[in-house]
């Protein structure tokens, strides 16, 4: 076995798997400095968010696949969660499994159909299929799902101690559900696999001349996305106790694509970027606006309009989102001095 | 001598276009195969039906001895068939050792079993000394981290051929491998076939004879769609019909020699 010195003159070295804590570790700090200054409770919204878009990323940023229909999978995991409780028993991990199983089969069906398209067509299928759950959630299922009333649904206590609808014990949850979403992720990316899914962004035809059957990669990574998402929609529903059409509606999916453009796509760190910076604008800006129209004295625009206005800025100056800039900036630093005397 | 592929009656419509006619081409074991022709003559297309790229309108291709003539390309290079493309096909967005990574595990069964190909890092010690091997054969080991699309043109085809090394073919397509390259790349591409002709079966698409013809040991001309005359480089370049056909006028031959 050849160790890594043994490779001659290569300038890059093995990377070990325990490098990984590393960047827990930085995530944790990250959240627990964000903790300090937000509320548990909208940190926990927060963090669910954060999960939606890492599986986002996977599916967008890394493979290139641009969904509108991303919804469907955590409304999936919200909903059979939340009838799990109702319906079949209180425990949470099982009501949590059992929202995870049903998305996964849904988009292992749905993945056989929309994996054969492309472009346009592959998000607006997606986004078709979004609308008929939304549907049917709301109106054929509304015995089950009260419709637009909203679902109570609450659960038992986790391993029979951790009480979810207390702010603190359910921002400790998510938090350990990002912790395992990003480590799993990002084993996943910078594994073969990993290489082979963004050499598909890149070009998927010729990825066949490399012996790979793109089809089904293309579907195992649709299947892990979604039920991923779903993953976020369960947490959802186990650490709220309530839910209404909202999670299914395809409308969310926009502020998952901005904060995945705002972050930088392709990237984890980005997603995880990106959803804070939209989670702030998102939470703080309707609270701002009207206190700082009082002080200009003339009534400032809806916050949607500014975050239309950044995202204007990062499609046209920040091409890679804030990740990218963030990453140019460090290379351009390390070259000038590399070639400094 | 085995024939390791072969085609029969293989053509290619695009639209009322006749790309590639009735076209039987056959490939030996161990022989190294040039196909020359004008732009538009089908060389390409023809390649895009070996490799699967696209499925034929009428005919088949046997590939020892199997019938592959509906296989999908990545089953065709489980079988052994591998190519490059006429414009460098490695991936711009990947570093130079990322580009390998896939052919280089792909024949490894305990690699591409889902516990290790989904899981443990590709940036590990066994897959970067295949890695490092693949470039130390075309001389990139000091680009290996580089990003693809930094890398020079000519870096960028020997890369491309180092990856499609890396799938072990037991037939090699080439397409156009020189094109675009300066004098200098030309001569380092045409030390690097050959050294893989002396392992593998090749054939090389090439528009100007005069590179190939000390490199293959036959020549095969197409023109339309269709394969005019084959035999070897010396019989061929003298055919009358080849000359008329391909050429038109003596003075041209000259030219292009």
């Amino acid at each position: 076995m050849n160790t890594p010195a043994d490779i001659r003159g290569l300038s890059i070295r093995p990377a070990p798997r325990w490098k990984i804590f590393g960047q827990l570790a930085l995530i944790a700090v990250g959240i627990l400095l964000l903790a300090t200054n937000i509320k548990l409770h909208w940190l926990t919204d927060f963090i669910i968010f954060f999960i939606l878009v890492l599986s986002f990323d996977l599916l967008y940023g890394y493979m290139g696949h641009l969904s509108f229909g991303h919804m469907l999978y955590y409304g999936a995991g919200a909903y059979v969660t939340g009838l799990f409780l109702v319906n079949v028993g209180k425990n949470p991990i099982a009501a949590l499994f059992a929202g995870l199983a049903v998305a996964a089969i849904l988009s292992a069906v749905l993945g056989l159909i929309v994996m054969r398209t492309h472009g346009a067509s592959f998000a607006l299928i997606n986004m078709a299929f979004n609308e008929i759950g939304f549907f049917i959630i709301r109106s054929p299922l509304a015995k089950f799902t009260r419709g637009d009333d909203g679902l109570s649904c609450s659960s038992a206590k986790l391993f029979g101690i951790i009480d979810l609808s207390d702010d603190v014990s359910a921002f400790l949850f998510v938090g350990v559900m990002l912790l395992l979403v990003f480590a799993f992720l990002q084993v996943l990316t910078t594994s073969p696999f990993g290489i082979l899914v963004r050499s598909i962004k890149e070009n998927e035809k010729r990825v066949a001349f490399f012996g790979y059957d793109t089809f089904r990669s293309k579907w195992i990574v649709f299947v892990v996305s979604s039920t991923l998402a779903a993953l976020a929609g369960s947490i959802f529903t186990l650490v709220r106790g309530f839910l209404s059409p909202q999670v299914i509606s395809p409308f969310g999916n926009v502020e998952v694509i901005f904060a995945v453009l705002i972050g930088g796509a392709g990237n984890l760190y980005g997603a995880l970027i990106g959803g804070a910076i939209f989670m702030l604008i998102k939470n703080f800006l309707p609270v701002m606006i009207p206190e700082l129209s009082k002080v200009v004295g003339v009534k400032l625009p809806q916050w949607e309009m500014w975050l239309g206005i950044i995202l204007l800025i990062i499609v046209f100056a920040m091409r890679k989102g804030v990740v990218g800039v963030i990453r140019s900036q460090w290379h351009y630093r390390l070259r000038a001095a590399r070639s400094a005397p | 001598m085995n024939a390791l592929i072969t085609t029969q009656k293989l053509t290619k419509r695009f639209n009322g276009l006749t790309a590639v006619n009735r076209v039987d081409f056959g490939v030996h074991e161990g022989q190294t195969s040039g196909i020359i022709g004008p732009n538009g003559s089908g060389k390409t297309t023809l390649f895009n039906l070996l490799s699967g790229y696209f499925p034929p309108s009428d005919g088949a291709i046997t590939f020892q001895g199997r019938d592959i003539t509906r296989i999908p390309p990545h089953d065709r290079v489980k079988l052994g068939v591998g190519r490059t493309f006429q414009l460098v096909s490695v991936f711009t967005s990947l570093t130079a050792w990322e580009n390998l990574v896939l052919t280089n595990v792909r024949f490894q069964r305990a690699e591409i079993a889902p516990p290790r190909f989904f899981f443990r890092t590709a940036q590990r010690a066994e897959i970067l000394d295949d890695c490092a091997h693949a470039l130390d054969w075309v001389g990139l080991t000091d680009k290996a981290s580089a990003n693809v699309a930094e890398l020079s043109y000519g870096d960028k085809r020997m890369l491309e051929i180092a990856v499609v090394l890396s799938l072990k073919p037991r037939l090699l397509l080439l397409d156009e491998p020189l094109a675009g390259l300066s004098d200098h790349e030309i001569a380092q591409v045409v030390a690097l076939i050959q050294r893989i002709k002396t392992e593998r079966t090749v054939v090389i698409i090439e528009h100007k004879i005069s590179k190939i013809v000390d490199l293959v040991e036959r020549l095969v001309v197409m023109n339309e769609g269709r394969l005019i005359c084959e035999g070897a480089p010396e019989d061929v370049l003298r055919d009358p019909q080849v000359r008329e056909c391909y050429w038109g006028k003596e003075d041209q031959v000259a030219a292009n020699l």
